[in-house]
């Protein structure tokens, strides 16, 4: 073998390494950007059958095929709807009517006009989705379970402290979500159009 | 290679790293939901065999069952296995009590959902079925006495039902739970001749 032959074959050896690297390197970048940005959206987008409406986001019941990719993905990593999500239309809350995320040393106050459904809950869970244990053993309230003004309308306090009506206790969370979902509603229909006057809204009030 | 050549390299590089991400990213959002859904549902299909009803455990503050349940319903699960035979789900609805019912694949996916609002003078009768054993129930149905049923086809042979009766007051938890108990899943026999 002449030193030239020797030279040439080296040459291509490095050439084909330099080439399979670079192969490498653009699948491993490739596939980490992709996982990095699907990890990104499941954490904080909301897909694109969210709702907006004030305080509240919601996704629309979901059978088969009718709820997009996303929406789906978002919905499965947050394990928001395991077992709920053919039967009620969910709304989920992290903070109030003003933007502020929920603080457990202050009351909050819910109120206004809730879209009909045949009935409707509230759930107070952590931002986990785990119940909160409180000494009144209370997570949250029915529609029917509701005590109304006498002008019909909605009130709920939620509170550490024993308020008068319709108490919701925080408990010692440090932390805490609402969930509102409504069964056998119109609100079920994919295409409802949802105006944020038609939901309740969420005012803090004082705080310890 | 020239620079003109070394800037081409680097396009296409750029460009294959891009395409790999966007392939991962949609295989990623895709595969999601099945691997998320895996664990919670293979949890709960311990929890019976197919053609027999369990109810599930209540989730409380100090022992979690499954993330955002809605405290207020009382749910069971009823696994289908369709190579034994379709799966009948019967119930008896009474007026003004919210139960819900949710057919789903055994990765999670609803391929159906019902509400008592659906029952027919005060009961509801659902098969599930694969396609084969659709012809045959068909094919043995009396032209003048139709069936009641509402026959579903399940797009996988294996799944659940997942059924719920709200408790509308806490003190009527007890009475949800009679209420999801008397739904009957039972294992459909289908006439082969």
């Amino acid at each position: 073998m002449s030193l030239g032959t020797a030279i040439t074959m080296k040459r291509s050896f490095w050439a084909r390494a330099t080439i399979f690297g670079l192969f490498l390197s653009a699948g491993c970048l490739g596939v980490l950007i992709g996982l990095f940005v699907t990890f990104v959206e499941v954490e904080h987008g909301k897909g694109f059958a969210a709702m907006e409406a004030g305080p509240w986001t919601g996704w629309p019941r979901s059978e088969a095929s009718d709820i997009d990719p996303y929406s789906r993905a978002i919905l499965a990593y947050s394990g928001k709807r395991t077992l709920s999500e053919s039967d009620a239309m969910s709304f989920v809350a992290h903070g109030d009517s003003d933007g502020a995320e929920f603080d457990p040393a202050c009351d909050y106050v819910l109120k206004g006009e809730i879209p009909s459904a045949r009935y409707w809950t509230l759930t107070l869970l952590s931002p986990a989705g785990d119940l909160i244990a409180n000494p009144a053993d209370r997570q949250g309230f029915t529609s029917s379970e509701l005590l109304r003004a006498n002008d019909g309308q909605l009130e709920i306090t939620l509170s550490r402290h024993a308020r008068p009506g319709n108490w919701l206790p925080l408990g010692r969370a440090s932390k805490f979500i609402l969930v509102l979902r409504f069964y056998d509603s119109e609100l079920s229909a994919p295409a409802a159009a949802l105006d944020a006057a038609h939901m309740p809204v969420l005012v803090k009030g004082r705080c310890e | 290679m020239n620079r003109i050549d070394r800037a081409l390299a680097a396009i296409l590089w750029v460009l294959s790293v891009l395409a790999i991400a966007g392939i991962t990213h949609i295989v990623a959002i895709f595969a999601l939901p099945e691997v998320e859904a895996k664990d919670t549902y293979s949890r709960i299909a311990e929890l019976s065999k197919p053609g027999q009803a369990a109810v599930l455990p209540q989730s409380s503050p100090d022992k979690p069952f499954v993330p955002f349940v809605d405290p207020a319903m009382v749910q069971s699960i009823c696994p289908f296995d369709l190579s034994e035979g379709g799966l009948r789900v019967h119930a008896d609805v009474e007026a003004e009590s919210l139960l819900t019912f949710s057919f789903r694949t055994s990765a999670g996916q609803v391929f159906y959902s019902m509400s008592d609002l659906a029952a027919q003078q005060g009961k509801i009768d659902v098969v599930v079925l694969t396609p084969a054993q659709l012809e045959i129930a068909e094919a043995n149905d009396d032209e003048d006495d139709p069936s009641q049923d509402l026959r579903l086809i399940a797009p996988e042979t294996k799944g659940f039902v997942i059924i719920s009766a709200l408790a509308a007051y806490q003190s009527e938890r007890a009475e949800a739970e009679e209420r999801v108990k008397s739904v009957a899943c039972t294992v459909e026999q289908t006439a082969q001749d």
